[in-house]
């Protein structure tokens, strides 16, 4: 082999080397414009898919706020501790001062992340004090955050927990008008697209999807200083009286609203911890009972409507007792010829029973459906039951006798409430409503407002010096109202010595402005009839409330006893 | 005029006045990749440097350290005479051989995620891979020229070379830097190729550089599962293709221009050794299209440049200048080839940093004396062509 020839070769094999590495180059390049044009898109989405997350942001929920735009449940914003599950599992070394700052264990916060593996959002602690936050922030330890949230206040705590509710851990209403009118209320988060680095930390707004809107301010029928009012008396009798729970409700007789709805035993919805789930029961609406004499003055309009009795119509009661099928109708003691006023007046069963079984009972049935037994009341309140009416082709002679004084028929507190807007409002049925009414609505007529008028004077005798409701008297106001005092149901059967005493009733007499219903369940010291453990809760709160709406006195005060109505009429 | 002036330029240069004293293509390449290196190794190293140490410059102060180093290196390669180097390439073959050796006493070498790579001086660390690479180059040229003639006798001839490699690969495979071997063993057969073999030595040794690669690959599950990935980044994107997935991800988001400088979102901690084997992953995110040419377009400048270099020499008659040349600018070119196709996912996975730019002291070092050595070349062959000392 020449010299010349192997330099040749040399050539050739340099030429051929460096082609090889400037072909390699030529190649990658080729795919870097294959990378980084041609199958970008497809590159960058799965990018996205690894850092483009959403996030929210939350806004306040409205407040709830009473008639006269007093708070009855507001937002405050607090701050939630949210850890990256594996950023911070990185850093255990770290975590001490933060545990103690939050009262956290750390074998539990383990677990917790042991359950989180793999996700990229759990919380450590929820709704800390601004202070705590702060120190929060300070440790500035891997991988842990802070989420605004809301946290709901209750102002007036346990004198309004049943009506208002509470709302969840997430802002959510849970129970009461919280629940109700949950949609109004509620804020709605805002989102945003955002890059986030491996470890969770937000590197930039991407796009903000929707900014967060906080939720529309409630204002509701309730009159705090009524219900102030109702909870402080209810409670005093309830405890005077050693009864097992009571429920008061006070309407606007003109407007169909609710002022005051209050149960016992409350609770307070700012702190509900180990409270047992029985006491957030809203009784005044989930709870029914028998109404006992409470519906006797729907028994009497349904006769004085049928034109077969008049305001004057006597009716013989003696022996004081009365047969109807099987069972024997007692009263107290044998009250002989009784007006149809004194079958309220003196509560007589066997009156009511009498006057009943000469009524049709299609008409007794529509009258006590029409005035609202049986169907829920439309205050929208949650788990609200509709009560027992049957029917009337069900109905034999007992059941007509018996509904006629109020058994065999069961209605919630509210619901007998609503029934006596009838008798306050000269006969039209108010629809109720828990929000405030700024417009006028109509009404049902279920009466004549002869009949309704009749029925007040009637309820005036009942809490007269010779009624059963002495004791519901307000000075300066007129009253009308009737007690109820019945066997309470137990397991199918009435029990000899438990009873539900209850009062409904209305002020002023001359033109009600209010109706109210009290009932106790179970009284046990001292005394159980409605007339004496209900009807004063009603003359306490009837007293404030009336002075409080500057309802003017409708008894003169040099005159300040009873007297007949203003009308004229006397009762028999 | 202008013309005139050219003339007048080249009179001058026939006359003897010395040229720019050194090679303005090798220098302005290298100052070009090491400034952007810098760049980008502090772009893609501030947060996690931050997260790590509390100080964003962490990675690159020590990088700039290594530029400061290695520049002074350089610069004294470029003041030794070639002779030198060509009588001590067996003893600093001697010295890389026992650092690998070193590198595998327990205590000296320092463990990182199961290899040991590294021999802890002080605060910085020797990385003895990267100087064998370096010093085999050295030698092998060394050798060409002494045993000329019988680098055509198989047994007397390429044996040798073929044991001394194989040295190298099993004692770089205890670390285990399968990179390395790969880049040695294709450096090596690529001067072993331009030295003149006859072509069936030449396949006999590609062949059986290439079985033991493939056989390695097979025998060590991590190595094949690495394969397996590469073949098919998506179809274990988080866990076995995660890297290259994340790599291919930032190509991806680089489009033309790249997404700023600064701008990455693949390098917070999305993309595994961002600031080393894959800063060219986030200089392609952030640079785009256009920095990704351009980076390669100055490796070929240099790649290109070595040869033109090596085949002066040659012409020069300076033969172990050309087969040093020739082994530098392969060891160059083949490292800087593999590392990108590992970024862009047509190479399987492999521990290899960009030369110049990636973040490594011993990795700056070795290269910066390399381009000295390169410079030397050009220098003295130079001196000899034209009769300027």
């Amino acid at each position: 082999m020449t010299r010349n020839a192997r330099r040749n070769r040399g050539i050739l094999r340099y030429w051929m080397v460096l082609g090889v590495l400037m072909t390699a180059f030529a190649s990658l390049a080729m795919r870097a414009v294959y990378l980084q044009t041609l199958s970008s898109n497809y590159l960058q989405r799965q990018g996205d898919a690894r850092y483009l997350r959403t996030v929210t942001d939350n806004a306040h929920r409205g407040m709830i706020l009473d008639r006269n735009g007093e708070p009855f449940a507001v937002s405050t914003p607090v701050e939630s501790v949210w850890a990256h599950p594996a950023t911070f599992a990185e850093v255990r070394r770290e975590w001490r001062p933060l545990l103690t700052l939050l009262g956290l264990n750390a074998t539990e916060v383990a677990r917790q992340l042991r359950k989180h593996t793999g996700r990229e959002f759990m919380y450590l602690k929820r709704h800390i004090p601004p202070d705590i936050a702060e120190r929060v922030t300070a440790l500035n330890i891997p991988g842990v955050y802070l989420q605004r949230e809301y946290r709901r206040y209750y102002p007036t705590g346990a004198v309004s927990g049943h009506v208002i509710g509470f709302t969840d851990i997430d802002d959510q209403g849970q129970e009461g008008l919280e629940l109700t009118y949950n949609d109004r209320l509620r804020a709605t988060q805002g989102t945003r697209r955002v890059l986030k680095d491996l470890h969770g930390n937000i590197v930039e707004t991407v796009e903000i999807v929707s900014l967060p809107v906080p939720g529309r301010d409630l204002v509701i029928s309730i009159d705090k200083r009524i219900q102030y009012l109702t909870y402080r008396e209810l409670k005093s009798a309830m405890q005077r009286y050693g009864a097992h729970a009571a429920t008061a409700v006070v309407l606007d007789a003109q407007s169909g609203e609710v002022l005051a709805l209050v149960n016992q035993p409350a609770f307070n919805p700012n702190n509900r911890t180990n409270l047992r789930s029985t006491l957030f029961r809203n009784r005044a609406v989930t709870d029914v009972f028998e109404p006992g004499s409470t519906m006797k003055p729907f028994t009497i309009a349904v006769a004085l409507e049928s034109g077969l009795f008049g305001y004057d119509s006597k009716i013989d009661t003696t022996p004081g007792r009365f047969q109807v099928g099987s069972k024997i109708i007692h009263d107290a003691r044998n009250y002989g010829l009784l007006s149809l006023g004194q079958v309220i007046e003196k509560s007589s069963n066997v009156g009511a029973a009498r006057i009943a079984m000469a009524l049709d009972k299609e008409r007794m049935w529509s009258m006590f459906r029409n005035v609202g037994f049986g169907e829920t009341t439309g205050s929208q309140l949650p788990a609200e039951s509709a009560g027992l009416l049957n029917l009337p082709s069900r109905w034999v002679p007992m059941d007509q006798a018996h509904v006629a004084f109020g058994y065999g028929i069961s209605v919630t507190a509210l619901q007998l409430a609503r029934a006596y807007t009838a008798l306050a409002n000269d006969g039209v049925v108010m629809p109720l409503t828990l929000l405030r009414r700024d417009h006028a609505v109509h009404g049902l007529r279920v009466m004549s407002a002869v009949t309704a008028r009749h029925i007040r004077d009637m309820l005036e005798l009942a809490v007269s010096e010779a009624g059963t409701g002495t004791e519901a008297q307000v000075q300066h106001y007129r009253v009308a109202g009737k007690t109820g005092t019945v066997h309470k149901l137990v397991a199918g059967d009435y029990a000899e010595d438990r009873y539900i005493a209850s009062f409904a009733g209305m002020a002023p007499a001359s033109r009600p402005r209010l109706v109210m219903v009290v009932t106790m369940d179970e009284p046990s010291e001292g005394a159980h009839f409605g007339g004496q453990v209900a009807a004063p809760v009603f003359s306490g709160v009837m007293s404030g409330a009336l002075r409080l709406l500057n309802v003017p006195p409708d008894t003169p005060t040099e005159r300040f006893q009873w007297a007949a109505p203003a009308d004229g009429r006397s009762p028999t | 005029m202008t013309q005139s002036a050219a003339v007048i330029a080249d009179k001058r240069r026939i006359a003897g006045t010395p040229r720019p004293r050194w090679d303005p293509w090798l220098l302005g390449c290298v100052a070009a990749l090491v400034g952007l290196g810098l760049v980008m190794v502090y772009s893609a190293s501030v947060s996690s440097a931050e997260r790590t140490f509390d100080n964003g410059f962490y990675y690159f102060a020590r990088q700039l350290g290594s530029v400061v180093v290695g520049s002074i290196l350089m610069y004294l390669v470029m003041h030794t005479p070639l002779r030198l180097w060509e009588r001590t390439g067996p003893y600093l073959l001697l010295l890389g051989l026992m650092l690998l050796v070193l590198v595998l006493v327990p205590g000296i070498g320092v463990n990182v995620n199961g290899s040991s790579r590294w021999i802890r001086l002080g605060i910085v660390n020797l990385q003895p891979s990267e100087l064998i690479k370096l010093f085999l180059v050295v030698y092998v040229a060394g050798y060409f020229v002494r045993k000329q003639e019988e680098l055509q006798n198989f047994t007397h001839g390429i044996a040798i070379i073929g044991l001394v490699l194989m040295a190298a690969g099993i004692l770089l495979l205890q670390e285990p830097d399968l990179g390395a071997v790969v880049v040695i063993t294709t450096t090596v057969l690529g001067m072993l190729f331009l030295a003149g073999v006859r072509l069936w030595h030449f396949g006999v040794m590609t062949l059986t550089g290439a079985g033991v690669v493939a056989l390695l690959t097979v025998l060590a599950p991590y190595r094949l599962q690495r394969v397996v990935a590469f073949l098919d980044p998506w179809a274990d994107p988080f866990n076995t293709g995660f890297q290259l997935v994340q790599a291919l991800i930032a190509f991806g988001r680089g489009e033309w221009v790249g997404v700023g400088l600064g701008a990455s979102v693949q390098k917070l901690y999305y993309l595994p050794a961002a600031h080393t084997d894959f800063l060219f992953a986030v200089t392609a995110e952030e640079l785009g299209l256009l920095g990704v040419l351009s980076v390669m377009m100055l490796f070929a400048v240099l790649v290109a440049r070595g040869f033109t270099i090596s085949r002066r020499a040659q012409d020069a008659g300076l033969l172990y200048a050309a087969r040093l040349a020739q082994g530098i600018a392969l060891l160059l070119g083949v490292q800087a080839a593999i590392s990108m196709g590992v970024n862009m996912g047509v190479l399987p996975t492999k521990g290899l940093t960009l030369p110049f730019m990636s973040y490594g002291g011993s990795s700056m070092l070795v290269n910066l004396m390399s381009m000295g050595l390169l410079l030397l070349i050009e220098r003295e062959t130079r001196k000899d062509a034209w009769g300027v000392h």
